[in-house]
C-alpha cells in the first residue's frame, strides 16, 4: 500500500511540478512565439523600381495586423496574432512593426543609412532598420529629406520625436488618413489624424520614387 | 510473523518497489502533464495560424471629393487604386494592373453616364483620372458620381462610396459664396479665454484625467468633450474608461463610469444629456463601435459603423451620426433609438453634416482656401469661401450660430500653429480672433472645439492636465 501511496505521491508531486512549469512555459511563450515561429531574417531583395501605389499596397497587406515595439514583422490575416503584450517590454517578440519599423519597411529602405536604395523586405522578414521616429523626423539617412508639410501627398510620412505614420490620403476637411503602426492597443491600421498642422510633427519624404 | 531474512529481502524489495513507483509515478505525471501541454500549445497554435488572405482580393481606392467647387477648378475626378502587383509577388512594389469607371450625373436625378478611367502616369497622386462633360461640370446643380474600381487581373472591385447608386457622392458649385481674405496670419496675438471651465491633472484619481500608455506612444489622453445646455463640460477619460462631468468652475467633476475601449474616441451629447461615444479602434475584424449612454453613464446599446473607420461623431437630428471613411460621408448611426444597419447607413451618406430642419453643412479646404456651405433640398443656400495666406490644415469646427456660421480652422507654418476662429455672416466676418490651444497630449482628430449657445469651447492640453477653456463669441 505504501509502494502505491508513494507512486501516486510522486505522480501528483511530478503532474503539479511539470504542469504549472508547462501553463508558466505556454504564458511565456504566448508572446514571443510569432517571431520565433512565423518571421525570417532572409535577405533583401535589392529593387530599382519601386513606386507610391506599390508601397500603399504593401502598407495595407500590414492593416488590420499587430503592433510591437521594436518589431518588424507581420503576416496579411487581419488579426493581431499577439495581443496584449506588454507595452514595456520590446522583447515579447509578437506580431508587427512599430511606427519606425513599419515605416522602414514600407518605404524599402536599407539598414546601412547612407545607402539611398531600394529593398524589398517582404512581411514576414523580421527587421526593424536603424531609425527613430525622431531620426525619420529629422530627416536622417540618406534616403529621407525633411519636407514642408504643405506639400506633402501619399506616401510621405509626418513624424514627431515620438512617432511616424505615412499618408494614406487627403480628407476633404483638410484631415488626412495615416497609415500607421500606432501602438499595442491599437495596432496598424488607417486612422483620420491633424499631424499635417501640429507643430509636433514635420513632414519627410522618401526619395527615388518611380512613380 | 515475517522471516528475517525474508524481512530483509522484503525491505529491499519494498525500497525498489518504492523507488520503481516514484519513477514510474514521476513518468506518468510527466506524460499527463506534457500531453496537456501539447493540447494547449495546439490551441494557442489555432489562433496564431489563421490563414492570410488570398493578396489578389485586396482592393482599395482613395478619392478626394470635390464637394464644393469654384469657377477654375479642375473638371475632372481622381483616384488612386492599390490591389496586388500582377507579377505574382503582392509585396514586389509595382502598380496593379487596375481600372474603373465613374458613374456620374448632373444633379441628383437621372441616369448615370459611365465615364471610364485612364491612367495619368505622370501624376504622383490621383493617378486614375476621369474627365468631366461639361454637361456635367458646368451643370447649375452640381453632378453625383460613384465609382467602380476593379483590380484588372483578379477581378476584385470596390466601390466608392459603397452604396454607389444608392448614396452617390455629391459635388456642388459655391453660390455666389462671400468671399473673404484672410491674409497673413499674426502668431502669438491669440485671445485670452472668457474663463477656464475645467481642468484636472493627469492620473488616475476621481478629479485626475488619465493617459494612455506605451512605448513610442505619444502622450494620449482626454481625447475629446463636448458641452450641455447648460454649460457642463464632459470630458472622455478613456483610459481611465469614463467621463468627467464639469459642473462648475473650481469644482471636482462627477465621475461617469463608461464601458469604453480605453483608446482614442471621439464624444458628443445628446439633447437629453445622453453620451455618445465614437471609438476609432475596432475589436478583432470588426468595424469600430459607436457607443450610447444615457446621462449617468448606463449603456444603451452599441452598434458597428458601416465604414472601416469614422473620424467624429456629433449629434444629429434623429441619433449620433459619423464621419465614415473611405466613404467620406457623414451618415446616420441610429435613428430614433434604432441602430441601422451597415447597408442602411450607407443609404443615407452625404457629403454634408445634416442639421435639424433637413439642411446639411459642408466643408472643404482646398489648399490654402476654405470652402463653406449651407445646403437645402434647393442646393446651396448660403457659402462662403475663405482664402489663407499662411497654410490651413483641417477644418475643426462649422456650425451654425442663428444666420451665421462658426468656423475654427488650424493655420500653421512648419514650427507654429494655432486656430483661426471666424463667425460668419452674409456680409462676409462677423468676428474673428485667434485661440492658440496647446494639445500636448493627443485627441481624436476633430474634437477640439465645442460651439454652445453663443460661446465656444476648446480642450487643450499641457504636460500638467487638461483643460477646457470658454470663448464668448459676442455676437447678438
Amino acid at each position: 500500500m505504501r509502494t502505491i501511496r508513494s507512486a501516486h505521491r510522486t505522480f501528483a508531486l511530478a503532474f503539479v511540478a511539470l504542469f504549472a512549469l508547462a501553463v508558466a512555459a505556454t504564458a511565456g511563450a504566448y508572446h514571443t512565439r510569432f517571431v520565433a515561429n512565423t518571421c525570417n531574417y532572409n535577405a533583401p531583395q535589392p529593387t530599382s523600381y519601386f513606386t507610391r501605389d506599390g508601397s500603399t499596397t504593401v502598407a495595407l497587406y500590414a492593416r488590420y495586423e499587430g503592433y510591437q515595439w521594436a518589431g518588424g514583422c507581420w503576416n496579411d490575416n487581419d488579426v493581431d496574432d499577439s495581443p496584449g503584450d506588454p507595452t514595456q517590454d520590446p522583447n515579447t517578440g509578437g506580431e508587427g512593426g512599430d511606427c519606425s519599423g513599419f515605416t522602414f519597411k514600407v518605404w524599402r529602405e536599407s539598414t546601412n543609412t547612407s545607402d539611398a536604395g531600394a529593398y524589398q523586405w517582404n512581411k514576414l522578414r523580421f527587421i526593424h532598420g536603424p531609425y527613430t521616429a525622431d531620426a525619420f523626423r529629422t530627416g536622417a539617412g540618406a534616403p529621407n529629406v525633411t519636407y514642408g508639410k504643405a506639400g506633402l501627398i501619399r506616401m510621405d510620412a509626418l513624424a514627431s520625436p515620438w512617432h511616424i505614420g505615412m499618408i494614406y490620403a487627403a480628407n476633404a476637411d483638410g484631415t488626412d488618413q495615416i497609415v500607421e503602426a500606432k501602438g499595442e492597443a491599437y495596432g496598424t491600421n488607417i486612422w483620420t489624424r491633424t499631424y499635417r498642422g501640429d507643430s509636433n510633427y514635420g513632414g519627410v519624404r522618401r526619395l527615388g520614387w518611380s512613380a | 510473523m515475517t522471516h528475517p531474512r525474508a524481512g530483509r529481502l522484503g525491505t529491499r524489495d519494498r525500497r525498489r518497489g518504492r523507488t520503481l513507483a516514484a519513477l514510474t509515478g514521476a513518468a506518468a505525471g510527466a506524460t499527463v502533464a506534457a500531453v496537456l501541454l501539447a493540447l494547449a500549445g495546439s490551441a494557442v497554435a489555432h489562433r496564431l495560424d489563421r490563414a492570410d488572405k488570398p493578396p489578389g482580393d485586396l482592393i482599395e481606392a482613395t478619392h478626394l471629393p470635390p464637394l464644393l467647387t469654384a469657377p477654375g477648378d479642375p473638371t475632372e475626378l481622381r483616384y488612386d487604386i492599390y490591389c496586388a502587383a500582377p507579377d505574382g509577388d503582392p509585396e514586389s512594389g509595382a502598380p496593379c494592373d487596375a481600372g474603373g469607371t465613374v458613374y456620374v450625373r448632373p444633379g441628383d436625378s437621372g441616369p448615370f453616364q459611365a465615364l471610364p478611367l485612364r491612367l495619368d502616369a505622370s501624376a504622383s497622386t490621383g493617378r486614375y483620372v476621369a474627365e468631366l462633360p461639361e454637361s456635367v461640370s458646368r451643370a447649375p446643380a452640381g453632378f453625383s458620381y460613384y465609382a467602380v474600381l476593379r483590380n484588372q487581373r483578379s477581378g476584385a472591385t470596390t466601390t466608392l462610396p459603397p452604396a454607389g447608386a444608392l448614396a452617390p457622392q455629391r459635388s456642388r458649385p459655391l453660390s455666389a459664396p462671400v468671399a473673404i481674405r484672410l491674409g497673413t496670419h499674426v502668431f502669438g496675438a491669440a485671445r485670452r479665454a472668457s474663463a477656464r471651465v475645467a481642468a484636472a491633472a493627469w492620473g488616475g484619481g476621481p478629479d485626475e484625467v488619465g493617459l494612455e500608455q506605451g512605448p513610442q506612444l505619444g502622450p494620449i489622453g482626454a481625447s475629446s468633450f463636448d458641452v450641455d445646455a447648460t454649460g457642463a463640460v464632459v470630458v472622455l477619460d478613456e483610459a481611465n474608461r469614463r467621463a468627467l462631468r464639469f459642473e462648475r468652475p473650481g469644482r471636482g467633476p462627477r465621475i461617469l463610469p463608461l464601458d469604453v475601449r480605453g483608446t482614442i474616441a471621439d464624444l458628443a451629447l445628446e439633447a437629453d444629456g445622453g453620451i455618445d461615444v465614437l471609438e476609432t479602434v475596432a475589436e478583432r475584424g470588426e468595424t469600430p463601435l459607436v457607443r450610447a449612454f444615457d446621462a449617468q453613464g448606463r449603456a444603451r446599446g452599441a452598434w458597428h459603423i458601416a465604414g472601416a473607420n469614422a473620424s467624429a461623431v456629433r449629434a444629429g437630428p434623429d441619433g449620433p451620426v459619423a464621419l465614415q471613411y473611405p466613404a467620406g460621408q457623414w451618415t446616420p448611426v441610429v435613428e430614433h433609438g434604432r441602430g441601422l444597419t451597415v447597408d442602411e447607413q450607407r443609404r443615407r451618406g452625404r457629403a454634408g453634416r445634416p442639421l435639424p430642419g433637413g439642411d446639411e453643412l459642408v466643408v472643404q479646404r482646398v489648399g490654402r482656401e476654405a470652402r463653406v456651405a449651407i445646403v437645402g433640398r434647393q442646393g446651396v443656400r448660403r457659402s462662403w469661401q475663405i482664402e489663407s495666406d499662411t497654410p490651413l490644415a483641417e477644418i475643426q469646427l462649422a456650425e451654425p450660430l442663428g444666420s451665421r456660421v462658426v468656423l475654427v480652422m488650424r493655420v500653421y507654418t512648419e514650427a507654429r500653429d494655432e486656430f483661426e476662429v471666424l463667425v460668419l455672416d452674409g456680409s462676409g466676418v462677423a468676428s474673428r480672433f485667434a485661440v492658440d490651444a496647446p494639445a500636448w497630449a493627443e485627441t481624436a482628430p476633430l474634437a477640439r472645439f465645442r460651439l454652445r449657445g453663443s460661446a465656444l469651447y476648446a480642450l487643450g492640453s499641457t504636460p500638467a492636465g487638461m483643460f477646457v477653456d470658454r470663448y464668448d463669441l459676442e455676437v447678438s
